[in-house]
């Protein structure tokens, strides 16, 4: 962070005046044949962007030109075409980011708008999506309100970390700290393999197992609960838990541990009084991001809820299970259209950004640990 | 370490009361693998295990295991024990037993005895609040050892006095019903004491103290992982056993056994005959297959990797080696850990606004690729970013020593060295994308049960002409299957809809096997390149 310039409006002058000076002497210093070839493939990679985004046949055409272009320039100019072409994959990483901001969230529009509620006169769009509870896309009145389902989330991600939080720090610390090497060798891959099935399989064996025996078990009229859904989505956020949780244990310098160890504690001391503290906020991220995952698995709830959006009766009651965020998106898509097909989208910017916030909060956190344990930079 | 020169002096009677606290954590183990057997109804509760019932007999060895464990702190706490104790056993613990404890009044307050909310809330503030006193006053011998053992023996004797017999019910009385039955209950509690227990074993067998709390903490985290590598086992095992039967109907080997192929205008017969792997779903098929959703799982993987592999790498290489670090890389640092998080559904949308109306206006093959594309992106930038930071700089100064430029020092010192790093991350990345469902739903999804003749032929399918767009490939452009959502279309699937098929269940399980083969494949080269490039890098 410290070798950022200020932010003031001085900082960013001097900034652009530096980014000009830099741009004319790279205009200065290249061949003009590099920097035309250059300038006609960065130009028609543009047109060819713009050509698909408005849906044009001709779009082929910009994208024949900046092949050729590049091509030439790959065979002339090597160095710079390379330098260029590999800009050009950083920005288009970003830019995949900004089109689905832009895109989910203009095709989630129309029902925000359309849930416009006048609070004092003053109207504020999508408040109906949040103060009721009717989600009735059919029958008049027609109403999309995203609360069950939001409901149905909050549910499953609580149970889910409940499950994938203690587990997952405890077998983080299980590999980083305590495992012998063979059993470490054995665990590790196997806790891979675990991220690895797919969540269509965990739905699978969820829905024709889990499902029947708990509606067995507990005397629930119908199947699906979200007790099971989320019991099974936290297993499924353990591996993201554990890897980062073990980096973040791992990162801890050895002579930390060493000094405590000197001084005669047992291992599990050190652990907790040394390992723990100073890799908490490295752990904490892990169970953020475990979180997130969480939030967004879709495949299990699909398969093993009811799909029938509404609350459950009491809201702590678990062993019914109706709708997630993202059972809605995947169970409704195919049936759905104009307004409705645009509350899915709402969901969607819904899990986007909540999930999109865990990330950056746990990238924050990181660094702050990161900064911390490697001293003052 | 105040009892140190205590425990030095008594050697003999050690090693005893060691095997009296040992066995109580063995038979603590015990009791974990009968709740356990009881719960996924290996055994049941009303069956009898040596002409005892089996509450009777989970009851009788609860007893018999809190007895021994408040037993031993007894003991040591009179001197008869030789341990090592501290003087609490800590704010941790007794938070813990008074939470349980709490639980417990409350539940027997309310359901058993049928007192009212300020009764049972009285109830419970008052054994909760003993149980607290109990474990954060006394020595930690006592402390650790007589809460646990009271509630095994509590739970045992509420068990042998039939108060939760094999009939016993609890209806939650909530508007949309459950309730707890004894089938539940019985090995849930059971299972939850051994663990209490077992862990103050644990510790006694520690003597207490540190060491004592080093051992009873193990104890758990061994217990942890142990159980993930269980579970990881019975669910790749099930599926296995479910899903042979299915995967291998009506396999063949012999001269002339397979369809007929033609490879490079020569046609022969494969000498193996694999319907499941090798037909589609027809009404007149001996052995329908998912040979459809094979291919089209193939070509998703492949359109997915030509897509994002050459912009991921390149990203890669400008923020590692082209880019001050600034704040331009931090953008795209968070943009690709962000991209990396977000739920998969999210990229469906995204390809259900953004892709499909820009690629003829329907699901298509290419719009799944491109959104398998698009999540395999992150993966690769952020795992080809570590292993080309890992390149030693002293490799980049010595080449730039020679007087070579920027670009050939990446192309022919960098990439080399951070290859294996980068094929590795590669591979897990697309087992991972493999195996979704959620994006190709929104953007490809074809037919519940496609027959054979729907298999894609993206090779055979390119069309070339002079009007834009100049090169067209239908095979690219129409919904095709894949093995996850073949698998998910067959779960949800009406009756109607996969009628063809005759062993619906069969064929559900040995397409989640064949998925879960494909993918664990993935998982499994990926894991294994990594051994190799590791163990060539440390001999060398």
């Amino acid at each position: 962070m410290n070798v950022l310039p200020n932010s003031d409006g001085a900082g960013l002058r001097a900034a652009a005046r530096r980014g000009l000076r830099r741009g004319r002497d790279f205009v200065d210093e290249t061949p003009p044949d590099a920097l035309v070839t250059v300038t006609v493939a960065a130009v028609s990679l543009l047109a060819a962007f713009a050509g698909f985004l408005a849906v044009s046949s001709l779009t082929a055409v910009p994208f024949a030109v900046f092949l050729v272009a590049t091509g030439y320039g790959w065979l002339r100019h090597q160095e710079l075409t390379a330098r260029v072409l590999t800009l050009t994959t950083t920005v288009s990483t970003i830019l995949v980011l900004g089109l689905i901001l832009v895109f989910i969230f203009a095709e989630a529009w129309p029902t925000v708008q359309y849930a416009t509620v006048n609070v004092f006169g003053i109207p504020i769009p999508g408040l109906r999506l949040f103060i009721e509870t009717r989600w009735s896309p059919v029958t008049p009145p027609i109403r999309y309100s995203l609360v069950p389902m939001i409901h149905g989330t909050v549910l499953v991600t609580i149970i889910a970390t409940a499950v994938a939080a203690p587990l997952g720090v405890a077998a983080a610390l299980f590999l980083s700290e305590i495992a012998p090497k063979t059993v470490r060798e054995v665990v590790k891959p196997g806790v891979e393999i675990l991220a690895g099935i797919p969540s269509i399989v965990y739905g699978f064996i969820g829905f024709t197992i889990l499902s029947p025996w708990a509606a067995d078990q507990f005397d629930i009229v119908g199947q699906g609960t979200y007790l099971f859904v989320g019991i099974v989505v936290g297993l499924m956020a353990l591996p993201t838990v554990v890897s980062v949780a073990e980096d973040a244990l791992n990162s801890v310098p050895e002579s930390m541990k060493s000094g405590s160890l000197a001084l005669g504690t047992t291992d599990w001391q050190t652990m907790t009084s040394i390992t723990l503290p100073a890799a908490f906020s490295g752990v904490s991220a892990a169970v953020l991001l475990g979180v997130g995952r969480a939030i967004g698995e879709t495949m299990a709830a699909t398969v093993m809820l009811r799909g029938s959006p509404g609350l459950t009766k009491p809201l702590y009651n678990v062993f019914y299970g109706n709708d997630t965020l993202t059972s809605l998106i995947a169970a409704n898509y195919g049936d759905a259209d104009g307004l409705q097909l645009s509350a899915l989208f709402v969901a969607g910017v819904i899990l986007f950004v909540t999930v999109l916030f865990l990330s950056i909060g746990s990238q924050y956190i990181e660094a702050r640990m990161r900064q911390k344990l490697g001293g003052a930079e | 370490m105040a009892g140190a020169t205590e425990s030095t002096l008594v050697s003999e009677d050690t090693t005893e009361t060691e095997a009296v606290a040992a066995g109580a954590v063995g038979l603590a183990a015990v009791l974990f693998a009968l709740s356990l057997a009881a719960m996924f109804e290996l055994v049941t509760i009303t069956d009898p295990i040596a002409g005892v019932p089996m509450v009777a007999l989970l009851g009788g060895l609860l007893v018999l295991l809190g007895l021994a464990v408040v037993g031993f702190g007894v003991g040591s706490r009179l001197g008869y024990v030789a341990t090592d104790p501290r003087p609490t056993a800590g704010l941790v613990a007794s938070g813990a037993f008074a939470l349980v404890w709490f639980v417990v009044g409350g539940l027997v307050a309310s359901q058993t005895l049928g007192l009212g909310t300020a009764g049972w809330v009285v109830a419970s503030l008052v054994t909760g609040g003993a149980a607290f006193a109990m474990s954060a006053l006394p020595r930690e011998d006592i402390g650790s050892t007589l809460p646990a053992g009271a509630l095994a023996a509590f739970a045992g004797i509420v068990f042998l006095t039939g108060v939760i017999g094999p009939s016993w019910v609890w209806d939650l009385g909530w508007e949309q019903q459950a309730s707890f039955n004894a089938e539940f209950t019985i090995p849930v509690l059971t299972g939850f004491c051994s663990l209490l227990v077992g862990w103050a074993a644990a510790k006694a067998y520690g003597g207490f103290g540190a060491r004592g709390r080093h051992i009873g903490a193990y104890v758990l985290v061994y217990l942890n992982a142990l159980s993930i590598i269980a579970v990881l086992f019975l669910l790749v095992a099930f599926t296995v056993l479910k899903g042979l039967p299915g995967l291998f109907n009506g396999l063949a080997f012999g001269a002339g056994a397979g369809p007929e192929v033609t490879l490079v205008g020569v046609t022969f017969s494969l000498p193996l005959s694999w319907p499941f792997v090798m037909n589609g779903v027809a009404l007149l098929n001996d052995v329908n297959g998912v040979l459809p959703a094979i291919a089209g799982t193939i070509w998703l993987v492949i359109g997915a990797v030509l897509f994002a592999v050459p912009l991921g790498v390149g990203a890669a290489v400008f923020i590692t080696e082209y880019a001050d670090r600034g704040r331009f890389t931090q953008v795209v640092e968070v943009a690709t850990n962000g991209l990396w998080s977000t739920p998969s559904i999210v990229f469906g949308l995204f390809g259900l606004a953004f892709l499909v109306p820009r690629l003829g206006n329907q699901k298509s093959l290419l719009a799944g690729m491109l959104t398998l594309g698009f999540m395999l992106l992150p993966l690769v930038v952020i795992t080809s970013r570590e292993s080309m930071l890992a390149v030693p700089d002293e490799y980049r100064d010595a080449s730039a020593a020679l007087g070579v430029t920027k670009w050939q020092t990446i192309r022919s010192i960098v990439l080399p060295a951070a290859l294996p790093g980068i094929v590795t991350g590669i591979i897990l990345g697309v087992g991972r994308i493999a195996g979704e469902t959620a994006p190709i739903l929104l953007t490809m999804s074809g037919s519940v049960a496609p027959p054979g003749s729907q298999t894609v032929d993206v090779v055979g399918g390119f069309q070339f002409s002079l009007a834009p767009p100049f090169v067209t490939n239908p095979e690219l452009m129409r919904a095709t299957s894949a093995l996850p959502y073949q698998l998910y279309s067959l779960i949800t699937a009406g009756v109607g809809q996969s009628s063809n098929i005759g062993a619906i269940d069969e064929f559900r399980w040995a397409t989640a096997l064949i998925l879960l083969v494909v993918v664990l494949g993935f998982y499994a080269i990926g894991i294994a390149t990594r051994y190799y490039f590791r163990s060539k890098l440390q001999h060398e």
